[in-house]
This record gives C-alpha cells, sequence and structure tokens, in this order.
C-alpha cells in the first residue's frame, strides 16, 4: 500500500472537442519538409535538389542503430533542403518537396496477392523496407523490437492514449477498425506470438464496438480495457496488466512487445500494400484553436495548414499567453514559432491559452509528488541531491528510472518545475 | 507566424485551479483547528462561567487568547520582511507576501499548546521564537528545520515555566477549585508517580471518558482527544495529512504503553487509553506530525516517522520523565527529517532487494531497539516500585 501503490491519476481529458469533426482524410500540402533526424538520429539524404521522387521512393536512409529508409510522402520535385522546426524544439535540415498533386506512386508500392506466404523473417524485413518506427511519439523503429532472441508470448495494441485531448489514435481506429486487427495479426507472426491484445480506457466504448465485429476473424486477438488512469498507456502498465509480469528495461523481457494502434495500421498497408511509412494521424487541438479535429497527412505537412484547416485559432488568442505545445499537454514540447512540420512521432498540437494567473508558493513538502510517482520515486529528494550537484546521490535515488510521465508537476500544489528537476538530475547523470 | 511562449511540460497542472493549492491546503488546515479552539473555548471560558467562576467577558479570553498568537506572529512575519526584503516597499507587496507565507499559523499553534494563564509576553516571546527563529531564519515558508510553534513551546517550557505557573498555570478557574486533582496535568501526576494505578492516575480527573472529551486540565486547546478526532476526520477527507501519520504515531504509543503496563503488572486496557488520551499526544500527531514542511516527503518515510515518534515518545514520556514527551519527540525528529526522507526514498524506488534491505533493516532495528529498551526500562521502573517491599529490590 505504501512501499507501492497502483498509481495514476485521472486527468480531465478534454477529448471531446476534437471528437465532433471526422477524421480529415484528404490533404495535399503544397510542399512538404521531411526532416533529418529521427529521434536522436540525423539522416542521410540520398536525393538530389532538383530530383523529381514519388511517393513511397527512398530519399534519406537512417544509419546505425535502428537503420532503415525513409520514403517520400508526396510525388513532386525536391527544390530545396531547408531548416524546419522539428517537435524536438530545434531547427532541422528538411528535404523539401513541392507538391505536383499527381500522386504518383513508387513502383514498389502494389498490392500483395498472397499474404500468408510472408515467413516471421520476412515480415521484420518488411517493417525496416518501410521506415516504420512508433507512432505513439517515442518513434523507437518498430522493426528492432521484433528481431528480439526472446520468446515473445503476447502483442499489445496500444490503443489507450492517455494524453488529455489526444483523439488521433481514437479517430484512426473508428474510421479503420480492422487494419488494426489485421496489423495486429501481422505484428503476432511477425513476432511468432499466439497472442494478441487491443487495450484501450475502458469509458472508451466507441474502440470496442467498432472492433467487435470483427474479432471473431482474428483467432487470438482480445479486447483489454484499461483504468482511465494516467499514465496507463505507459508500456510497462500495460505489459502488467496483461502478462502479469514486469520487467527492466525492455517488454520482450516479458515476453511482450507493445505497438502503437497508427502503427498497427500502417503495418497491415505495409503487408497488404508495401505502402511504406507515409502519412500519420494528428489531432489539432486545445482551447487556442478555433475548431479542433483530426488529420491524417503526408509527413512533412507544415502543421500551419492544418490549424487553417481547423478555422486558425480562437478568436482573441493571444500568442504571447499561450503555448504551442508539439505532442501531448503531459509530455510535449513547448514550440517557440507556429513553423512546425508533421513528423513521425508529432501525435498532436495543443494551442492552449494561460490559465489565469495566481500566485504560487514555496514547496511544503506535501510529498504528493512522490505519492503519484509510478516508478516510486521520491522527486523531491531527486531535486535535492540535483542541487547539491550530487551524482551519487541522484543515482542511489533511481532517477533513470523516471519515464518523464510529468505527473509530480501536475499534482504539485505549489506549481514547482519539479519533473524538469528530475529531468535535469538525469541529465547530470549522462554526463557523467 | 506568430511566436509563442515558453514553458515546461506539463502544462495541464492541478495547481492552475482555484480550488487546489497550498493556499487551499494550509486553509483547510486552519479549517481542522476551529473544532479544537471551539472545544478550548467551551472548557475555559464557557463552563467556567456558568459554573460562577469567571465574568462574562472573561469567558471569552481562551479565543482571545489564541488570535493574540495568531496576530502576533503575523505581525512579527510582517516585520521581518519589512526589515530584511528590500522588494518589499508597500503595503500590498506585503500582503502578498504574507498571503503566501501563511504567517498566522505557527502563533496560532502555541497559543493553543500552552497553558491557559500563560502571560501575554510569555506568549510574545514564544512567538518571536516560533517565527524568528524557528521559520524565518531558515528562510520562511518552506525551508524550516523545525516546527516553529514546537520550536516556541519548548522555549517557553524550559526557560519561563516557573513564569506561567506562578501566573496561574494550566488550570482554570474551576480546576484550581477541585481538590483531587492538587495543581497537576494528568502526565505532570504521571511523572511523579512510582508506580502504575487507576486510583491515582485516572481517578482524580473522573473517567476515561473525561480524558477523551477532554474536560481534564492540560493546555489550553489540547486536551480534547474528541476534538483531534474532529479535526483529524476533516484534515484526512481533504487529503491534507496521510492518514495513517497520526494512526501509526498514536497507535504505536497505545501498544508500547500496553506493553509497560503489562511488565508493571497493570495489564487493564485504560492505562494505554489514557496514555493516548492524556498530554499533547492526540493534538501533536493529527497537527504537528503531520506538517509537512518538517517532516519526510515520501510515503514510506512518512509511516518511518510516524514509528520512530512513537517510539521515542514512549521513552521520553515514561524513561525520561518528561512531562510532555511528544513536543520532544517531534522536535527531535524533525532534525531526522532529512535522512529519513533520503533513505526511505532509496527503498522505495529500489524496492525491497540487495540494495536497499540494508537501509531498512537499519531503520527497522533502531525502532524496535528503541521500543524495546523504553518498554522494559519503563516496565522496570513502575513494577519494581510495586514488587519492592516483597522481594527486597532484587530487581532493582
Amino acid at each position: 500500500m505504501i512501499l507501492q501503490k497502483a498509481s495514476g491519476v485521472r486527468i480531465d481529458g478534454r477529448k471531446q472537442m476534437s471528437k465532433t469533426a471526422p477524421l480529415h482524410e484528404v490533404l495535399n500540402p503544397r510542399f512538404v519538409y521531411l526532416p533529418l533526424l529521427q529521434q536522436n538520429a540525423p539522416l542521410k539524404r540520398v536525393v538530389e535538389v532538383g530530383a523529381s521522387v514519388k511517393i513511397g521512393q527512398v530519399v534519406a536512409l537512417r544509419e546505425g542503430f535502428g537503420a532503415m529508409p525513409i520514403h517520400a510522402s508526396v510525388s513532386g520535385k525536391v527544390t530545396a533542403v531547408k531548416k524546419a522546426w522539428h517537435s524536438s524544439g530545434r531547427m532541422v535540415d528538411s528535404i523539401e518537396i513541392e507538391n505536383d498533386n499527381q500522386n504518383q506512386l513508387d513502383d514498389a508500392i502494389r498490392p500483395e496477392a498472397d499474404t500468408d506466404r510472408f515467413t516471421r523473417d520476412d515480415l521484420v524485413q518488411k517493417m525496416q523496407n518501410a521506415g516504420l518506427s512508433g507512432l505513439g511519439g517515442a518513434g523507437f523503429p518498430t522493426y528492432v523490437k521484433y528481431q528480439t532472441k526472446s520468446p515473445i508470448d503476447v502483442v499489445i495494441v496500444n490503443a489507450v492514449e492517455c494524453e488529455p485531448y489526444l483523439t488521433c489514435d481514437y479517430m484512426l481506429i473508428e474510421e479503420h477498425p480492422e487494419k488494426v486487427l489485421k496489423g495486429l495479426k501481422y505484428f503476432m507472426r511477425a513476432a511468432g506470438a499466439k497472442r494478441g491484445v487491443v487495450c484501450y480506457k475502458a469509458y472508451n466504448t466507441g474502440i470496442a464496438e467498432a472492433l467487435k465485429p470483427f474479432l471473431s476473424n482474428y483467432p487470438g486477438i482480445e479486447l483489454r480495457p484499461v483504468k482511465d488512469l494516467y499514465p496507463a498507456g505507459w508500456e510497462k502498465y500495460l505489459v502488467q496488466q496483461v502478462t502479469g509480469k514486469t520487467y527492466a528495461n525492455l517488454p520482450a523481457e516479458a515476453g511482450a512487445i507493445v505497438d502503437n494502434s497508427a502503427t498497427a495500421i500502417v503495418f497491415a498497408d505495409v503487408v497488404e500494400k508495401n505502402i511504406p511509412l507515409i502519412s500519420r494521424v494528428i489531432t489539432i487541438s486545445g482551447e487556442g484553436i478555433k475548431n479542433p479535429r483530426n488529420f491524417l497527412v503526408p509527413i512533412g505537412t507544415p502543421v500551419k495548414e492544418l490549424v487553417a484547416q481547423c478555422g486558425g485559432y480562437a478568436d482573441g488568442l493571444d500568442p504571447a499567453k499561450a503555448y504551442y505545445i508539439a505532442g501531448g499537454p503531459m509530455t510535449g514540447r513547448a514550440i517557440l514559432i507556429d513553423e512546425l512540420v508533421v513528423n513521425d512521432t508529432l501525435g498532436s498540437v495543443i494551442v492552449k491559452p494561460f490559465p489565469e494567473e495566481k500566485q504560487h508558493p514555496a514547496c511544503l513538502g506535501c510529498g504528493k509528488c512522490a505519492d503519484v510517482c509510478p516508478v516510486y520515486l521520491a522527486p523531491t529528494e531527486i531535486q535535492r541531491a540535483f542541487e547539491m550537484n550530487d551524482k551519487n546521490a541522484v543515482k542511489a535515488l533511481n532517477a533513470n528510472k523516471c519515464m518523464q510521465c510529468g505527473l509530480c508537476s501536475y499534482v504539485c500544489p505549489s506549481h514547482i518545475e519539479i519533473s524538469d528537476f528530475v529531468l535535469r538530475a538525469k541529465e547530470l547523470l549522462r554526463k557523467a | 507566424m506568430a511566436r509563442f511562449a515558453n514553458g515546461k511540460a506539463p502544462f495541464l497542472r492541478m495547481s492552475d485551479a482555484r480550488d487546489y493549492g497550498t493556499g487551499v491546503i494550509q486553509r483547510d488546515f486552519m479549517i481542522a483547528l476551529v473544532p479544537l479552539i471551539l472545544f478550548a473555548f467551551y472548557k475555559n471560558g464557557v463552563q467556567v462561567y456558568l459554573d460562577g467562576n469567571i465574568a462574562f467577558a472573561e469567558m471569552f479570553y481562551p479565543i482571545f487568547f489564541i488570535l493574540a498568537g495568531g496576530f502576533m506572529s503575523t505581525l512579527l512575519e510582517g516585520l521581518y520582511f519589512t526589515i530584511t526584503d528590500k522588494s518589499v516597499r508597500t503595503m500590498k507587496a506585503l500582503g502578498m507576501k504574507l498571503k503566501t507565507s501563511y504567517a498566522a499559523i505557527p502563533g496560532l499553534l502555541l497559543a493553543m499548546i500552552v497553558p491557559l494563564y500563560t502571560p501575554i509576553w510569555v506568549l510574545i516571546f514564544g512567538c518571536i521564537v516560533a517565527t524568528l527563529v524557528g521559520k524565518m531564519i531558515f528562510g520562511g515558508f518552506g525551508y524550516n528545520t523545525w516546527n516553529p510553534a514546537l520550536l516556541g513551546y519548548v522555549a517557553i517550557a524550559f526557560t519561563l515555566y516557573g513564569v506561567i505557573n506562578d501566573a496561574g498555570g494550566a488550570l482554570n478557574a474551576s480546576e484550581v477549585l477541585v481538590d483531587a486533582v492538587g495543581g497537576a496535568t494528568p502526565l505532570g501526576v504521571l511523572a511523579g508517580a512510582d508506580a502504575i494505578s487507576y486510583a491515582t492516575l485516572v481517578a482524580p480527573y473522573g473517567t476515561l471518558w473525561n480524558f477523551f472529551i477532554g474536560t481534564i486540565p492540560g493546555a489550553l486547546a489540547e486536551t480534547s482527544a474528541l476534538a483531534c478526532l474532529i479535526a483529524y476526520a476533516w484534515l484526512v477527507f481533504r487529503k491534507v495529512i496521510k492518514w495513517y501519520v497520526p494512526a501509526v504515531f498514536v497507535g504505536t504509543v497505545f501498544v508500547l504503553s500496553w506493553l509497560i503496563g503489562v511488565i508493571a503488572g497493570e495489564p487493564g486496557i485504560w492505562f494505554p487509553l489514557y496514555s493516548i488520551f492524556s498530554g499533547g499526544l492526540m493534538f501533536g500527531a493529527v497537527l504537528m506530525a503531520t506538517e509537512p514542511v518538517t517532516t519526510p516527503r515520501n510515503p514510506l518515510g512518512k509511516l518511518f516517522f510516524a514509528l520512530f515518534l512513537g517510539v521515542f515518545t514512549v521513552l521520553f514520556r515514561f524513561v525520561g520523565n518528561l512531562p510532555e514527551g511528544v513536543a520532544t519527540a517531534i522536535l527531535f525528529m524533525n532534525i531526522f527529517t532529512l535522512p529519513i526522507d533520503n533513505w526511505t526514498a532509496i527503498i522505495r524506488s529500489e524496492g525491497l532487494n540487495k540494495k536497499s534491505w540494508g537501509r531498512f533493516a537499519i531503520l527497522v532495528a533502531l525502532i524496535l531497539f528503541i521500543a524495546l529498551y523504553g518498554v522494559l526500562k519503563a516496565g522496570g521502573t513502575y513494577s519494581a516500585a510495586i514488587l519492592l517491599p516483597q522481594i527486597g529490590g532484587l530487581i532493582r
């Protein structure tokens, strides 16, 4: 009870605002900007400026760990290599492609007549060739997970989406329910797993209703509601809910692989139509957006065009008194200039005016941050160790276990940037 | 192109809401004091007036006294800010400062735990120690090591108790007239007693029911276990305190007192009940052992802290023969808040494994050792007194 309490906080989801409008799927941006950066790995460009490209043509390569190709998301002409704002909060060299609106497909994109012939290795190879990376936010190369040597019993599709405001996974499942199950079926084959589980939030009955009619055609796949808590979508939490086991570093240690539902939908297309990762779904929401909604867009689309489709910013929005958040409001990052482009990990852009001004006192030591921490850390102790620059203490307090869910700052009654202290303490360790 | 503001994740905060935050926590804490103050007003004001022992206006003295404490510490903190803080130039700036530093609380609490007839100038002295030494010198709200009110209390108790006794002490005008009491509070009697007996410890004050309700001599507002339980229920309901801190603290004292009674040949359940209802134990457990600034932050730390408080209270009360073990125990444990917090944070984040069990074992061993020593020593002292005539001092 006190030593290791099942943690999680119910957060007002504010999801309704972006659920009313249907998923917007047709969008042809005039330019796309493919960032030459994935996670922390710079990409190697393989097309020259001036070359014409087709949808699905390889334009860049990720090398070293997670090596895989990156594909053009529209057809047209490579016009420049420009700096563009990336969801990591930096400006990153990007390949600018001018869209010719012809939607010419690369020769590699063709339907597969017989998907049953693919072996486990074939499927993993397909993930790599398609440049498939996790669309949930971390952007981990998917095929690397399936190259594991550990035996995998279960593949979990994560449709929990526990960040407030975000509805993109939900809307995409509503639109393509069967593809989720297809993608999961192929994932299970790629992992050699007999069991597949789709996890979703218990109140989100729409997901269960959308998937149930197809379930009988997919043996071994089950639905699993989880509690409406943050961070219920955390990999470790899901693995523990489904398998009852826990692990230190990778879910594979517990015989599980976790993939986002949007990744599963893309993988269904990868296997059946050889369409690589060229588009993703994104929520544009927040009180600072006039008509929040979801989009399925080519990767590299400027977010500005999406905001324009939403009717622009809310009336009377003062940008100097609002956040422009890349990612969810709990873990996202404030972007200072609204020139962001959609990359593979960007699941949402939230525009949120400042809350009412309020005066905040010093830390009173209530310990709510330690109460809610899903990995049982003591954030105030880590802050103290960090302020004394004591690396050993930071290490002893297991600061590295922090996965930056942001709950400690969220519950802090004194509005202290406590999760930021933990983040900086982790950086202190990395420097050592 | 628009320029947006910079900020840090998460962009949603509970503290953005009007009805959540440190201010609300402190407000709820002050509300918890109301039943205690009302009881003090009833016991030391209304009841005494109805007995015909004081004039009507005097009836309000307990409330005036407590408010005077709150006022004094606010005034002192305001003076401190005006002198030391250059950013405080206007009354408005000062008001803002005081608003987020909750200046009244130390003085209020201090006035509640001193005897009724403490001269005002002694109270002021206590407030100076509490607010200036206990709180402001450490850096103000959120940075103090010791519980300010208790520091003020101990400063008074160790230097000016004679003055308080000369001025009338803890007994109100009605209690003075009761012969059986003999001018002592229950724990004063215990400190002087060499055996555990219902006749000397409880009977002079009525029954245990009086102890529970609080109609026994003692400090101004801390005698009522009932009022403390109401405050406890409110604070737990409002999530200001952890339910298990007072429960474990009081529970430990209960169990150890019972063991002492058993060893001393008095296994009746009245003795542990007497032990937890007398003195400032309930008050201290609900309002001071849970005080967030000076106690550990993480849940496991709070648990260990409460256990330590329990064993030290027993040690100080029964072995140290201090009339008030609770205040000493809390102030003493405040010193160890940081190391306990650090150790328990490591234990909790590791779980019990190779790296952490050593620390865990040391903490548990310390508690067991102090508890065992306190129980055997105190139990031995009391039983020796009983058995001495018969077995000729073999035990002693």
